[in-house]
């Protein structure tokens, strides 16, 4: 057991769920996106806190990749982000309805 | 000690997350996740992940968000206007509050039941936490590291080619 580790757990879902109603309420896709970061943040949190209770470095590789994943998902996020503003002058995730039938 | 570090930056992470979802300006909420992924680097900290705590910096407060005020710029964007809020998206939010609350009571409280790891707290301090890591990622992490790379190149490929002016 990791010292204080509900602390950490706790603070891991309530972060979660503070980026979960950002990204829900939300309108501006950027914020929306940083939203989804706060998430990733909170489960890299647990990670931490369950490989070192379990005295493994898996929970840290796990992080590093997720890590890895957010900066190529950023760029291309971001890519996909202006080329919606060039077409539609907003980026307003309730104006990004070209796959709705 | 670690208690009261603990609860001082857990509070001021959940306090700048806040900031990040209700600030107005785009440019702040980019500002204060800057704020919060610092304090969430003390926590890792905290949690002896020292190398994870600088990545945490470097790349996230650094690259990422350095990335995301960029795009910000470059967009020029108004204040987001106000709409009346939907019944739809209440409803989402409650229904996520109950399902996570439930996640907190059953989750929290309980240890995994795992088999220990090899990598104990005096294994560290003997070899530095960087020399045990190192020694993981290029021996049974090394596909995944290489694949990593794959990712990160095809990322940047593509964000090139998405955002890049149609020459006529």
């Amino acid at each position: 057991m990791v010292a204080y580790q509900n602390l950490y757990l706790a603070l891991a879902v309530v972060l979660f769920i503070i980026g979960a109603i950002g990204a829900i309420t939300r309108r501006n896709a950027i914020v929306v996106f940083m939203c989804i970061e706060i998430m990733l943040g909170a489960v890299n949190l647990v990670f931490i806190t369950f490989g070192r209770a379990n005295q493994s470095v898996d929970g840290i590789f796990m992080v590093m990749f997720v890590m890895a994943v957010a900066a190529a998902e950023a760029a291309v996020g971001l890519a996909i982000f202006i080329l919606m503003y060039r077409k539609r002058g907003t980026i307003n995730v309730e104006s990004f309805n070209l796959m709705k039938w | 000690m670690e208690l009261i570090i603990l609860l001082i930056c857990g509070g001021l992470t959940i306090i700048t997350s806040l900031l990040v979802i209700f600030a107005r300006n785009t440019v702040h909420s980019a500002l204060w996740m800057v704020a919060s992924f610092f304090f969430m680097a003390v926590l890792y900290l905290l949690l002896q992940a020292e190398f994870i705590a600088i990545l945490q910096i470097i790349v996230y407060a650094g690259a990422i968000m350095m990335f995301i005020i960029y795009a910000i710029m470059m967009l020029n964007l108004r204040q987001e206007e106000q709409a009346p809020v939907r019944k739809t998206k209440v409803v989402g939010v409650v229904a996520l509050l109950v399902l996570f609350l439930e996640l907190l009571v059953v989750g929290v409280g309980r240890g995994l039941l795992a088999v220990k790891g090899p990598v104990t707290d005096q294994l560290m301090a003997k070899f530095g936490h960087v020399a045990v890591l190192s020694n993981f990622l290029f021996s049974d992490y090394v596909l995944p590291f290489e694949l990593a790379s794959i990712l990160l190149t095809a990322g940047v490929v593509g964000a090139v080619i998405l955002a890049k002016q149609k020459s006529e």
